[in-house]
């Protein structure tokens, strides 16, 4: 309590975002609210935070936000200067290849950089998956350890359109068809059945044309061999569930 | 909604420890937003009777001051805090044993159904609030601390890395964020002011009804 009292602004601020996102601990959050209660006026800041996670994502919802164009920072310019030298490396690594008379030995890494290039466009694989999940004890993905793909991408269908005020119906007010995502984002967790442990979980993404989502699940071939559970969960700001769930089984054959 | 800087709750609330029955009114329209807060903005805030577990609170608070158990309005505000979050913890759990669902999709259900029953904004409130802002963010002076706040708010990037990106300070990441919610406030007052801290009758009702219970019952009116 003590500590919070002589606070700036900006650190309220931050306590503020950090409860709302609920991303205090135990202890850090039974001293915001006892401070809560102590200054009626931060509940009013409480509130506008929730307002304003709210509202962005209903806007977003409602098609209404610009997604602005990414500004060029530090990260940027050096990924940049990156892709600059390794252009600058290649070229003059085509230039020796041309140069140096059959016969002699092949630069080092030209043959390696196009295979490396098939085998990532043959390697990836796209699956649809239904939002009904397989039945008969067959899993919906099979990935086996001696042919994994390099990319595993997964086109889950499991995006429910509701009407704007969240309900699902077969027609809003209005005769219009449900448009409304029924979550503002959506994750993958992929999750070890055996110990329940998590492997990976995606970034969280807005679905594409209202319905399309995609995640990609990279290297699959570098998990153990097993059956795993691919969870996706849709978020809200004050509500996350668990809207499908698939089998995936990697194989060491 | 009281307005009470936090040092003259404080002082109240000194008053009412040293037995002075006057003060004790007071302390409990003074702590009674600050504990509906905590009740609102609380995990179980779906599941519970917000302003019964207020009255409830502040009845044990006052039974706990007039012990005086508590010598330090700090511990007053904390005790409080606790208590509220204690009482709708067991109000969730009792409201989830009285249901004799026992399957956890259909417990799932039963929760998104209480929300929507209880979803504090209507479709209309929820198409203001985002006209609000994107006002706001249509306001914003620069793109970067639009972007700042999409990305922290609907793409959930963390703080860090957000200020890694744009080349940002902690202290301005935060002082961007102060000025949209202070902006935002400003464009839901003038816009839809019944948004800005969803007022009720009863909370100005009850805490003088409560004040009136706690006279009557010592001074035997």
């Amino acid at each position: 309590m003590k500590s919070l009292d002589h606070n700036s602004f900006e650190e309220q601020t931050r306590l503020v975002s950090r409860y709302v996102a609920g991303d205090l601990s135990r202890s850090e959050r039974g001293e915001f609210e006892a401070w809560l209660v102590a200054s009626p006026e931060l509940a009013a800041e409480v509130e506008m935070e929730r307002r304003l996670r709210r509202g962005i994502a209903s806007a977003a919802r409602r098609g209404w936000l610009k997604r602005p164009a990414p500004v060029e920072t530090n990260r940027d310019q050096r990924r940049w200067r990156i892709a600059i030298a390794a252009s600058v490396v290649l070229s003059l690594g085509v230039v020796l290849s041309i140069l140096v008379p059959r016969g002699e030995p092949a630069v080092p890494g030209k043959g390696l950089f196009a295979a490396a290039s098939e085998r990532r466009v043959a390697s990836t694989v796209n699956v649809r998956l239904g939002n009904v999940r397989g039945t008969g004890g067959v899993p919906d993905v099979s990935v086996s350890l001696t042919d994994a793909p390099s990319e595993l991408v997964i086109e889950p269908d499991v995006v429910v359109l509701t009407c704007p005020n969240g309900a699902l119906e077969l027609e809003c007010a209005g005769g219009s068809a449900p448009q409304t995502p029924q979550f503002v984002e959506y994750e993958m967790d992929l999750v070890k059945r055996h110990g329940e442990t998590l492997a990976w979980r995606s970034s969280r993404q807005i679905p594409v044309g209202r319905t399309q989502l995609s995640f990609t699940l990279r290297q699959p071939g570098s998990y153990d061999a097993g059956d795993y559970d691919l969870i996706v969960r849709g978020h809200s700001p004050d509500h996350s569930e668990v809207v499908a769930r698939f089998w995936l089984r990697v194989s060491a054959e | 909604m009281s307005s009470l800087p936090a040092e003259e709750i404080e002082r109240i609330v000194a008053g009412a420890l040293t037995g002075d029955r006057a003060a004790e009114s007071r302390m409990l329209e003074a702590l009674r937003p600050g504990v509906l807060a905590v009740l609102r903005f609380g995990a179980f805030h779906r599941w519970i009777d917000q302003e019964d577990l207020t009255q409830e609170t502040l009845h044990i608070v006052v039974e706990r001051v007039r012990a005086r158990t508590i010598d330090d309005p700090r511990k007053v505000f904390a005790f409080a805090a606790a208590t509220a979050r204690n009482l709708a913890l067991n109000a969730a759990r009792k409201m989830l044993r009285q249901q004799t669902v026992v399957d956890s999709e259909l417990v799932d259900e039963l929760a998104q159904n209480m929300e929507m029953e209880q979803g504090e904004l209507s479709d209309s409130d929820d198409r203001q609030l985002a006209h609000a802002v994107a006002a706001l963010l249509d306001e914003l002076p620069t793109e970067r601390d639009r972007q700042l706040l999409i990305r922290f708010y609907l793409d959930g990037t963390d703080k860090q890395q957000l200020c890694r990106d744009l080349g940002l300070s902690p202290k301005h990441f935060d002082r961007v964020l102060m000025r949209a919610r202070t902006r935002l406030r400003t464009i839901i007052e003038r816009r839809a002011p019944h948004l800005a801290f969803l007022p009720k009758a009863t909370s100005i009702l009850l805490p003088l009804a409560m004040s009136f219970t706690f006279w009557v019952r010592h001074f035997g009116f």
